[in-house]
């Protein structure tokens, strides 16, 4: 009863008074409401109202008309072919990159010594520092298809290779899955060190004492301890996975072909380079919905919400 | 009382006096602002015609030499606004967006294929009662010219130049394949004359890749842009239904032109990543002699092969080693083509003064502006006075580009030809990387085509 009463002054504040409630809600809420309102609420609300209309490339709407949502049911054979590149790149990004190389880079850089660590970890937080162009400029001379690429370099003066290698045309969905992994890699990396310095050192002092060996204390002690991180880095990564293509468009341009097109970009190309805005406003309806989708089912099945309720046993 | 009347009158009269004396000050100012028309001039970025705008600059000069003698109190000021956009295509979207929401510039330059767009959501001014007005500017432009401006109801656009496109070859490369000089000699005849065919042309290719170390065969753009419609031509796609001006396309037409991409991919010409290559890189492979053939225009020679790869400037030198022949016939016997992309001027609808903006353009359009703007990248001229200056005779790839204009095409002036020619190139890089047959390649067109945009014949 005691706690209950104390968690409600907590909550409700000293003074208690309804004025002091709304005035807190309006100063610790107020800016992340009109943030999201402004940014979120109202973008979408536009993109529903845009896609009833038959916006073109003169920016004119003639009529309202739900064809944009025939259209996308019944005449876009592209789809299929997007939505399953779609998921081959989230999916494949965030299992080899974002998540599995993230935390081989966080359990590395904190078993060495600490300034190499942290100097490892500057370097792989470089392509995330390093504007997106520039970063796809090292790219596209890494790749070039010619002998004059340093990757050809490599592989004709050093391995033998007799043909230079044309990753861009040959292996288009490996490249965007490794370069957007690169950059997405870093911010598992940091999450996942900063739980690891966080697990109490005398765990693995006393497991050492226990026998347990490296392997043995990453599997028992390190790897449930990072439950959370990883599972917010899934959740949050995917997301951002599923809505970002500046690095497909500046590097593969979403082809060869439709190979590289994820939907983010399709949406794009539909609207920017076609100038159908309204049949981009109903394919980007979609991809809001299933980002909403996405972000509750992550939410269920990595039973977020115990993440955030109150410890029950408050240390002092 | 006599004081306050006294006071009232002084501060009446040194308002009158002082409104005298500022009178011709703010009527002068008035007059002066009134009187400069300031008409703004939207222009890419465009290394390969810098004077399609600069010529427009100075055409107000003369324009105002021209108000004054007429004793016009009006006078123009060229404003340019210069956009970044990679290509015509997309700067043509960039400006139907800037029309769209109320704004935009006076006048424009734009691609001839995109007039009918502006056309279609009334951005741009019907020009024939203009043209007929002012014979003096617009009267020798060359008749055939003035059908890339046209849309079905009229003439919406001035011709500002011309030029051809055609396969450059070097003729080092088939010499040392065992290609004999009679040989080479004859192949502009051979095209002409439609006997050499798309198929040889690839063959020849695949001759100097297997016979000597050169890695192409076949270079063409890597983007969307109008050289390889001329492909499609040859094979008889003409991609407009002529009785009723729109969008045709004919499956097997199409799958003919695709056909040729796929063979020369298949025989080892045709790099299959031509369009994931930049473009200086294939300009560079083609010059510095590792191609055999180069797919693109006439202005390349001056505008890249004479000043940057060091090619011959001088006529005898240049076909000494190099050359080139329009795009052949599909088969023996069948007719030859040459693409000629013309670039136009067109007004603004609501341009602030109309008939100012089309003598403005009259005037860019005068034979010695133009000329400057054809010898200095080589681009083919619009009237035929120019063909008398000596400049213009001194740039000999001008007049032997010129031949080609007998068998030339153009690009349809279809409003939705742009976002066709888009489906078609992505089409082209699905044949080229092998992620379409030639068939499926045609399919693709025309089910995106027949999806995405309006009122296509499909045969």
């Amino acid at each position: 009863m005691a706690a209950t009463n104390e968690l409600m002054i907590e909550r409700g504040g000293q003074a208690g008074s309804a004025a002091r409630r709304r005035a807190n809600f309006a100063i610790f809420l107020g800016p992340a409401i009109v943030l999201t309102v402004l940014f979120f609420v109202i973008p979408v609300l536009i993109d529903i109202a845009v896609s009833f209309t038959d916006l073109s490339r003169s920016l004119r709407v003639t009529k309202f008309t739900t064809e944009q949502y025939a259209k996308i049911f019944q005449g876009d054979r592209r789809l299929p072919q997007v939505i399953g590149l779609t998921f081959v790149y989230v999916f494949g990004t965030l299992a080899i990159f974002n998540v599995t190389f993230g935390l081989i880079l966080a359990l590395t850089t904190t078993s060495i010594n600490k300034v190499a660590g942290g100097f490892f970890r500057g370097v792989w937080l470089l392509p995330r520092m390093s504007p997106s162009v520039l970063y796809i400029l090292l790219w596209l001379w890494a790749i070039n298809p010619s002998e004059l690429g340093l990757l050809n370099q490599i592989l004709m003066q050093v391995l033998g290779l007799g043909k230079p290698l044309d990753l861009m045309t040959e292996a288009p969905i490996a490249l965007i899955i490794i370069s957007n992994g690169f950059i997405g890699a870093s911010m598992g990396m940091i999450i996942f060190t900063a739980a690891i310095r966080g697990i109490p050192e005398h765990l693995f002092h006393a497991a050492a004492v226990d026998g347990a060996g490296v392997l043995a204390q990453i599997r028992f002690i390190t790897l449930p301890a990072l439950r959370w991180p990883i599972s917010f880095v899934t959740i949050y990564q995917t997301l951002s996975l599923l809505v970002s293509f500046e690095y497909i468009l500046l590097l593969t341009k979403g082809g060869p072909f439709y190979d590289t097109t994820v939907y983010a970009l399709y949406v794009y190309r539909r609207a920017f380079e076609s100038g159908q805005y309204g049949y981009g406003a109903a394919l980007a309806l979609f991809l809001i919905v299933i980002g909403v989708a996405v972000a509750l089912l992550g939410w269920r099945f990595f039973d977020m919400e115990r993440l955030l309720q109150r410890p029950r046993i408050e240390v002092h | 009382m006599l004081h306050w009347k006294t006071g009232k009158v002084a501060l009446l009269a040194a308002v009158v006096l002082a409104g005298c004396s500022a009178a011709p000050i703010v009527a002068a100012t008035r007059a002066l602002a009134q009187n400069t028309v300031k008409l703004e001039l939207w222009s890419r970025q465009d290394p390969s015609g810098p004077l399609r705008a600069g010529n427009v600059v100075k055409a107000a000069e003369r324009l105002n030499k021209e108000l004054a003698a007429e004793g016009s109190a009006k006078r123009v000021q060229v404003v340019v606004r210069e956009s970044p956009a990679p290509g015509f295509d997309d700067d043509a979207l960039q400006l139907l967006k800037v029309f769209g929401i109320g704004q935009g510039p006076d006048t424009f330059i734009a691609a001839h294929e995109w007039i009918c767009a502006f056309q279609a959501d009334g951005f741009v001014l019907k020009l024939d009662d203009y043209i007929a007005r002012y014979p003096q500017h617009f009267s020798t432009i060359f008749p055939s010219l003035w059908e890339s401006a046209k849309c079905p109801d009229g003439t919406y656009g001035v011709p500002q130049d011309a030029e051809a496109r055609m396969f450059f070859y070097d003729k080092k490369l088939l010499r040392r394949a065992g290609y004999d000089d009679a040989f080479i000699a004859a192949m502009p005849k051979r095209t002409l004359s439609g006997d050499l065919t798309m198929d040889e042309l690839i063959d020849i290719a695949k001759q100097v890749v297997d016979k000597t170390k050169v890695q192409y065969g076949i270079l063409h753009r890597p983007n969307k842009g109008p050289d390889y419609i001329m492909v499609f031509q040859s094979y008889g796609n003409g991609f407009v239904d002529p009785k009723t001006g729109h969008l045709l396309l004919e499956r097997d037409k199409l799958a003919a032109a695709f056909g040729w991409f796929a063979r020369g991919v298949k025989e080892g010409v045709i790099p299959a990543n031509n369009t994931a290559m930049e473009f200086d890189a294939l300009r560079k492979q083609f010059y510095t002699g590792n191609a055999v053939f180069w797919m693109y225009g006439i202005w390349d020679l001056g505008t890249y092969a004479f000043p940057t790869y060091g090619l011959p400037s001088d006529e005898a030198a240049f076909f000494a080693d190099w050359g080139w022949i329009a795009a052949p016939g599909p088969k023996k016997g069948g007719a030859p083509g040459s693409l000629t992309h013309p670039i136009i001027y067109a007004v603004a609808a609501r341009a602030a003064d109309p008939e100012l903006a089309v003598r403005l353009l009259g005037h860019a359009s005068a034979a010695d502006l133009n000329t400057d703007h054809a010898v200095t990248t080589t681009h083919l001229g619009i009237k035929p006075e120019q063909l008398e200056d000596p400049r213009y005779a001194k740039v000999w790839p001008l007049a032997r580009a010129t031949e080609l204009l007998k068998i030339t095409r153009f690009l349809p002036n279809n409003p939705q030809f742009g976002d066709l020619n888009g489906i078609v190139f992505r089409a082209l890089q699905g044949v080229e990387t092998g992620r379409l047959s030639a068939k499926d390649a045609a399919d693709f067109v025309i089910d995106e085509a027949t999806a995405s945009l309006k009122d296509v014949i499909v045969k």
